[in-house]
């Protein structure tokens, strides 16, 4: 026994020495692992030569199915926290899958909005843990019990139409947070507060006021409810400083005349000053957007030569099915490729980063838009490998039909302007696509196909492997190099959360949540009429190797 | 039931139906929700599906607690609500798939933001008071069903005259605020929420929006009057002229004149 687990700290040992920075080790304490977003750990003790072997070691069940289980689980020194549909939230131990504490946000019995009831998971540090709710508070729990220590009610959600379904990004003495309302006839904006007194420090609007820089890019007050929502999770950069977030859709969605103007800083990237809260650069990926195609998605920060030059760069795919690049220090556009075949609202970036052939839907009648309003990909997230040097993102081939009709904001409430149904793609049967880029030129070097689009993040580990899971119900694990794949196993239910890998006593754990639900899983059953039968459910699995394998 | 769902969508007029299909479009189609002619999104599929007329009515009209579905009593009229229920219940024979979207005219949408029904003055004063684009009143005030109802109840103070309810902002005092000291040296001007067993909540005003904080009992040292705390810091933003709009505003809500 001695001998085993001197060998098993040896291997353990041996990993930890070559974990590159940015990537995780024993613990996931962060939403995208580290703070820049990567999803990948430097675990490698389960790995291209043994993952075939991998075993469910135990599972957690939520209680609560409705909309799914969206979040990142966060592993912290052996405790695994997550949160589920309705604020749900949990602290679990995570080698035995044992209820530490749970603690149940008594959100109000209407919600009524559309941005519910699920929610992607929480921040953990400070010995607390941080999590927006679905009635726009921002809630502090002692991270050792479970017992409520603050909360603050961001804004009347009935006036701003928004809430929290993202998870916190903790910085310092800082828990800056997002919120939804895209959608909604609203004016974005992030928000940091102190992590002891829940006291807010700073909050940047999305859409300058009157007399601020960018305020001249709306029309006359459409600048109030113009959208810019901040409703996924951002990046930090310690050397920096600097707090990278990805700003949401102008509002309303498809209707544009009354907001004409690029519409700063919609569908743009906003650097902050992580202390004040300061604009230092943005980039705009889409000026004028009336398309819904949000750049919300998340920032992820690597280092890369260009031209043979190294540079410090993020990458961030955004909802119209392009990743662009830019220089994460000044924001400037590096490259921009595509991530899925059927896009028509646009015929490409040109080497400047500006949108050619904008393909704008008329008002008043009907257009085929490819993507559709889910995206070119959906918000769940891509995975940076440094081992492969590769971005690992997922692609969806799908159309709609955009019916833009005028229409006046209406406070706090749904502020599309339009009407849209899936359609199959421009090309061949509608479906998903995982598949390896270059992260810099947009190289693919492979593709795994799927029947529905994949609704789950990927996890990327050092043991070469690609984690995710699909629609219906299978988690499974592709060769990094290949895409061939290694290992699967039915948990039951739909992927739309995101695993991670973690370790506990030298032994790595790899755990996915599990549980068909969302807004989109709603929407699936107008191209692909059995998913409407897919089964609900919110539970998160963990595997590990056999004790022989290790 | 679905033959009496057909009789019930027979029995209604093509031009009630006609009229529930608008009033579907731009309100229940958009977004994630039903989807176009009730093909599904976020919210369930309603083609080609048989429920009784009672139940939509009441589930459209209340809505449904615990989910995205709201009470669409008070946004739309009680024979709009009608419509949309005759609307979805002829969607009952409808084939698994949904025609394709039928363009609507310009100008045919949802209505502009409601007006206000006061006079001018407390329009102004309304506007003013929840104004999203500030630190507002309703931050920590709830009139009318609206804001965050943290500090007092207003309406009775704007019975007084517009000019008392402005010095009662600039006054020295509130007499509602607290000080509060914890046993590890914090101090904070606080309003009491709530006492219970062993927790104390209090709402932390130091900054905006309050801090709503949940201490253990032990942890709070005392309790006391505050003298500090100013009204005053915190609503810098509104003008003399603003503040006399917004008590002219609170004594029409209270008093409807």
């Amino acid at each position: 026994m001695r001998a085993l687990l001197a060998c098993g700290c040896i291997l353990f040992c041996t990993m930890l020495a070559v974990a590159e920075d940015g990537g995780t080790r024993e613990d996931w304490p962060h939403y995208g692992g580290e703070r820049g977003a990567w999803r990948y750990s430097a675990l490698d003790q389960i790995n291209r030569s043994n993952v075939g072997r991998l075993k469910a070691v135990w599972a957690f069940q939520t209680g609560k199915v409705d909309g799914g289980l969206n979040a990142t689980p966060l592993v912290v020194s052996g405790v695994m926290y997550v949160s589920s549909s309705w604020n749900r939230v949990f602290a679990i131990d995570a080698e035995t899958g044992k209820e530490i504490w749970h603690y149940f946000y008594p959100n109000p019995r209407e919600i009524g909005i559309i941005y519910s009831p699920w929610t992607r998971g929480v921040a953990v540090g400070s010995g607390r843990v941080f999590f927006g709710t679905l009635d726009n508070h921002m809630v502090a729990l002692d991270q050792k019990t479970g017992r409520e220590l603050w909360r603050i009610d961001v804004e009347d959600m009935r006036q701003c139409g928004c809430n929290i379904t993202g998870a916190p990004l903790l910085v310092k003495d800082k828990v800056i947070v997002g919120v939804t309302g895209g959608d909604s006839a609203h004016r974005g904006y992030l928000t940091a507060f102190d992590v002891q007194t829940g006291r807010r420090v700073w909050l940047f609007w999305t859409i300058p006021g009157p007399g601020e820089k960018g305020h001249e890019t709306w029309e006359s007050d459409s600048w109030k409810h113009g959208g810019g929502s901040t409703w996924l999770t951002g990046s930090y950069d310690a050397e920096l400083n600097l707090v990278y977030w990805g700003v949401g859709n102008a509002a309303a969605d498809f209707y544009g005349n009354s907001r004409k103007g690029n519409n700063l800083y919609t569908d743009s990237i906003i650097a902050l000053d992580a202390d004040t809260g300061k604009l230092k650069w943005y980039y705009q990926e889409v000026p004028h957007d009336v398309w819904d195609f949000d750049a919300a998605y998340e920032c992820v920060l690597f280092d890369a030569p260009v031209n043979g030059v190294p540079r410090k760069l993020l990458l961030n795919v955004n909802k119209g099915g392009y990743a662009f690049v830019v220089d994460r220090t000044s924001g400037e556009f590096i490259s921009a490729w595509p991530v899925a075949d059927s896009i028509n609202w646009i015929t490409g970036v040109d080497a400047k980063g500006n949108l050619t052939g904008r393909n704008e839907p008329a008002v008043g009648k009907t257009s085929l838009i490819c993507p559709s309003i889910g995206g070119g990909r959906q918000w769940n997230h891509g995975s940076y490998s440094p081992r492969t040097g590769w971005f690992y993102t997922t692609g969806i081939e799908w159309c709609e039909d955009v019916t833009v009709t005028p229409e006046e904001p209406k406070e706090g409430q749904n502020f599309f302007g339009g009407v849209f149904q899936l359609k199959p793609p421009l090309h061949g049967p509608p479906g998903g696509h995982l598949d390896a880029y270059d992260p810099v030129t947009g190289k693919k070097f492979w593709s795994y196909w799927s029947k529905y689009p994949l609704l789950a993040s990927q996890l990327s580990t050092a043991g070469d492997l690609v984690f995710t899971g699909d629609p219906e119900g299978s988690f499974f694990a592709l060769d990094a190099r290949t895409g061939q794949k290694l290992w699967s196993f039915p948990t039951g239910s739909g992927h739309r959360g995101s695993s991670i890998t973690y370790a506990v006593k030298g032994k790595q754990y790899i755990a996915t949540p599990s549980g068909w639900g969302s807004a989109l899983a709603g929407l699936l059953p107008q191209l692909w009429p059995e998913t409407e039968d897919f089964p609900a459910g919110s539970t998160v699995f963990v595997f590990a190797l056999p004790p022989e394998e290790r | 039931m679905i033959a009496v769902a057909l009789l019930l969508a027979q029995s209604a007029s093509p031009a009630v139906i006609a009229s529930g299909e608008k009033i579907f479009a731009q309100n229940c189609s958009v977004g994630y929700c039903h989807g176009v002619a009730g093909a599904a999104g976020r919210g369930p599929r309603l083609r080609g599906r048989s429920f009784s007329e009672d139940y939509l009515y009441n589930v459209t009209r209340d809505g449904i607690p615990s989910s995205a579905m709201p009470a669409w009593k008070g946004r739309l009229k009680a024979d709009e609500i009608r419509a949309v229920v005759e609307y979805v219940a002829s969607l009952a024979s409808a084939t698994e798939s949904a025609p394709p979207a039928n363009p609507m005219p310009p100008g045919v949408g949802p209505a502009a933001i409601p007006k206000f029904n006061g006079p001018p003055e407390a329009a102004r004063g309304h506007a003013a008071f929840f104004d999203p684009t500030r630190d507002n009143c309703g931050v920590c005030h709830a009139v009318g069903g609206r804001g965050v109802a943290i500090g007092p109840e207003l309406t009775a103070r704007a019975l007084k005259s517009p000019a008392e309810l402005v010095s009662a902002v600039h006054a020295e005092r509130s007499r509602h605020v607290l000080t509060a000291k914890l046993t590890y040296g914090q101090e904070f001007p606080a309003l009491l929420a709530e006492q219970s067993g062993s927790q104390v909540r209090l709402y932390d005003l130091t900054s905006t929006p309050p801090v709503l904080r949940t201490l253990a009992r032990s942890e709070v040292a005392s309790l006391s009057e505050n003298s500090s705390w100013r009204h005053e810091d915190f609503v810098g933003s509104y003008k003399p002229a603003e503040l006399e709009d917004i008590a002219i505003y609170l004594r029409w809500a209270a008093t409807g004149k």
